[in-house]
Order: structure tokens, then C-alpha cells, then sequence
């Protein structure tokens, strides 16, 4: 199995080292083979909101930086984690630059979830399970429901890990299948 | 006797680069029109430019020196777009650093978003409230704006006098909450097209084709996998 872990390498705190070293624990324990990508302040620019990803060059992003690679190895995958510092009850950021750059992967169409909100359509038959652990000093109970939520309530197929320490972590992750999931996200 | 002046900085916090049809910015020309006046002074940053032109500190000081603060943006994966997180988290670190200078007292928002229902942008506006919290300021209420992708094209056209009412009143509540600092509780507002959604739907679908196949590409091309796994 191959896992992908992308890190924001702002916010290395001694809580990241501890994260980062338990999912590294448990990936080495499955036998995962592992590929990480950190992503430090201005690596990535910004999604400009052009479309050019739909219309221009489908699939991929018109701006050459490190995403096409991010999202290649995150394709290519069978699972990614996300570490994300959570500010303001989101993704900081880096990580969010990452997330919002991986409208390639979507396709420009409208359709409706069985909720009745509207989503775009998958681009793809597969895609990696997706698992977002979030962390953060000091974090309120606001600050780790809202992360749940922008997560969990309009997407499928993505799960949401609040770090709180290994033990926890390990409970966590070894409940959930780690297997590229079909259909819509 | 007249209450002191005053100010609000406008926050247009759309990534997409300026010159290209905008809704935001759309947004923000009519709130700075609308809330602008005797009592009110306006003060307006543009995200992106500061950005390109390294002027975020004087935006950040214009920020903390103001009474009031409006953010104006796009809805990006159910949230804010990276580029304003980076905006606001450098500012919250700011004005940690300046808190005894700052005046900033209360926070609004408007959030549009391409899809037609206006309820997706209430994730991105508990956000806001959020920040809101890190500058000790209080956040007042947000504006949900479904359909944004319709607004540019469509803004004298009768069907969507409702929707532009509903924006624009809700500046106008601004304004006065400004004036009075009324701390009482506000409502957020939430406001949709009133367009078929099936209708929304196909006419999205054709601008997607009809673009590609300006740039030259097959209709088919819109369904490329170039990260398929083998």
C-alpha cells in the first residue's frame, strides 16, 4: 500500500513531531511504503480561481509550481494524509492552498448529492482515501467541530482525526480502510 | 449630538486577477457606494494586490485602525481561499503584536459561492466568526450569497431584484450597526436566485463546453485523467 503525507512546514511544533512520528509508526506497522511532501510559505501560489485547469489543460493545473506533483503522487496513492495546523477552525494556509489546488481533479459540471446540495463530478473512477488530521495548541471544542464540518459535511469519502496523542491516533486510524474509494467524493 | 465618525476597511478577498469579471469585487463596489457615508468612512484593500504589491502591513495597520472590518470573498472547498488564510493569519499575528493600538470592534462578511444554494458558505462565515475571536473583535453577522456565478451578468434583471435587495439591504444594516455599535443580536442573510436549478445546471454545462472549444479543445478533452493510476 502506498501512503502520501503532506505536512505544512510552518507549523513544525513539537505537537507536529509527535504526530508525524505516531502515523509514521503506524504506516512502517502496515508495511506502507510512504512518500511525504512538506509545503512551506510561498511554495505554492495561490489558486487564482482561472478555471484554466478545467479549460485549458484538463486535469492539470496552467501553473507550474510543486502542485502537479503533489497531486500526481496524491493520485497515484491508495491513501493521503493530510497534517493540517487547524487556524480559525480550518485548514492553515499552506494546507489550504494544497487543498483548494486540487480542483484539477474534479470536473466543471453541476450535478446534485443525494443531500440535494450540488457538488462537481469526479474526474476520476478512483481516488485515494483521504484522511485529514488536524492539530493545533491550545485548540477550543469550536475550532476542532468546525474543522469537522467543513471536512465532513459536504464531502464523502474523506475522513477527519483530531490529534490529541498516539494512542488515540492508532484507535483512530485502525478502524478506518485504508482503499482507494470510486464514485463521487 | 452627533456621533464621532466611523471607519470600516473593505476586505475584496478574491484570488482571481484584477481586470477579470469579479463577483466580489462586484460586492465590495456596491457595500463601499452603499455603506459610505457622513457618518461612515470607508477605507477599501484589495487582497490580491497587496499581495503583489507587499503593502499587506499598511492594509494590516488600516485594519487595526478601523472600527469595523468587511470581508469580501468566494467560497473555495467549503471555506476561505488559501490566500485570504494567509491574509488573516499573518494579520491575527499582527495584531497580537499591536494589541493595545488596535480599535478593530466588530467583523462582517459576505461569501459567494457558484453553487446555487447559499447554505454551503455557512462553514466559511463560523470561519470568520472565528478569526473574529483571535482579534478580539466581535463578529456581527454574515451575508450567504448562493448562485454567485449568475450575479455578473444578471444585475439589472428583474428576476433578481430580490436577490440584489437582499444584498444590498443587508449593507444597509451594516451601516447602521456601524453608527450605533449596537451590540443586539444580528441574523446572518442568506440569499439565492430564483432560477431553475436544472436550468443553472445545463447553462453551466454549455459555458464549460463552449470555453474549452474556444481554447481549442474537444469536447471530450474536459474528461481527461492525466493522474490516472495504471
Amino acid at each position: 500500500m502506498l501512503a502520501y503525507v503532506v505536512s505544512d512546514a510552518e507549523f513544525q511544533t513539537e505537537r507536529f513531531r509527535s504526530l508525524e512520528s505516531a502515523l509514521l509508526e503506524f504506516l512502517s506497522e502496515k508495511d506502507c511504503s510512504v512518500e511525504r511532501t512538506s509545503v512551506a510559505c510561498g511554495e505554492l501560489r495561490n489558486c487564482a480561481g482561472c478555471f484554466g485547469c478545467w479549460v485549458k489543460t484538463p486535469g492539470e493545473c496552467i501553473v507550474r509550481d510543486p502542485i502537479a506533483e503533489i497531486n500526481r503522487r496524491s493520485m497515484q496513492s491508495d491513501v493521503t494524509f493530510y497534517l493540517c495546523p487547524i487556524v480559525f477552525g480550518q485548514f492553515s494556509a499552506n494546507m489550504k492552498s494544497v487543498i483548494d489546488r486540487w480542483l484539477p481533479n474534479m470536473l466543471p459540471f453541476f450535478v446534485t448529492r443525494p443531500d440535494g446540495s450540488t457538488m462537481h463530478p469526479p474526474r476520476y473512477d478512483s481516488y485515494p482515501a483521504q484522511v485529514m488530521i488536524g492539530y493545533g495548541d491550545d485548540l477550543e471544542n469550536e475550532d476542532k467541530v468546525l474543522f469537522r464540518d467543513i471536512t465532513k459535511k459536504h464531502r464523502n469519502g474523506v475522513e477527519v482525526v483530531i490529534w490529541h496523542n498516539a494512542e488515540e491516533l492508532g484507535r483512530a486510524l485502525h478502524d478506518m480502510r485504508f482503499e482507494r474509494i470510486g464514485g463521487s467524493l | 449630538m452627533n456621533s464621532p465618525l466611523k471607519t470600516i476597511t473593505l476586505l475584496s478577498a478574491s484570488p482571481k486577477g484584477t481586470g477579470l469579471p469579479c463577483v466580489s469585487r462586484m460586492f465590495c463596489d456596491m457595500a463601499a457606494e452603499r455603506i459610505g457615508c457622513e457618518e461612515v468612512c470607508v477605507r477599501r484593500f484589495d487582497v490580491r494586490a497587496c499581495f503583489a504589491e507587499n503593502t499587506e502591513e499598511s492594509a494590516y495597520r488600516a485594519m487595526l485602525e478601523s472600527d469595523a472590518l468587511f470581508v469580501l470573498f468566494p467560497l473555495y472547498f467549503f471555506c476561505l481561499p488559501g490566500m485570504l488564510m494567509r491574509f488573516l493569519q499573518d494579520y491575527s499575528v499582527f495584531a497580537k503584536a499591536h494589541a493595545a493600538e488596535s480599535r478593530l470592534n466588530r467583523v462582517y462578511a459576505l461569501v459567494n459561492c457558484g453553487f446555487p444554494e447559499a447554505e454551503i458558505n455557512e462553514e466559511a462565515i463560523r470561519v470568520v466568526a472565528r478569526f473574529s475571536v483571535s482579534v478580539q473583535a466581535a463578529f456581527r453577522f454574515g451575508i450567504l450569497v448562493g448562485g454567485g456565478g449568475m450575479a455578473l451578468g444578471t444585475k439589472d434583471a428583474p428576476f433578481m431584484k430580490p436577490y440584489f435587495d437582499a444584498i444590498t439591504g443587508a449593507f444597509d444594516r451594516i451601516r447602521s450597526d456601524v453608527v450605533s455599535f449596537s451590540e443586539a443580536p444580528l441574523a446572518n442573510v442568506y440569499t439565492e436566485a430564483n432560477f431553475p436549478r436544472k436550468l443553472y445546471f445545463l447553462m453551466g454545462g454549455i459555458g464549460w463546453k463552449h470555453t474549452a472549444k474556444k481554447n481549442g479543445l474537444p469536447k471530450k478533452a474536459l474528461r481527461r485523467q492525466p493522474y490516472k493510476r495504471d
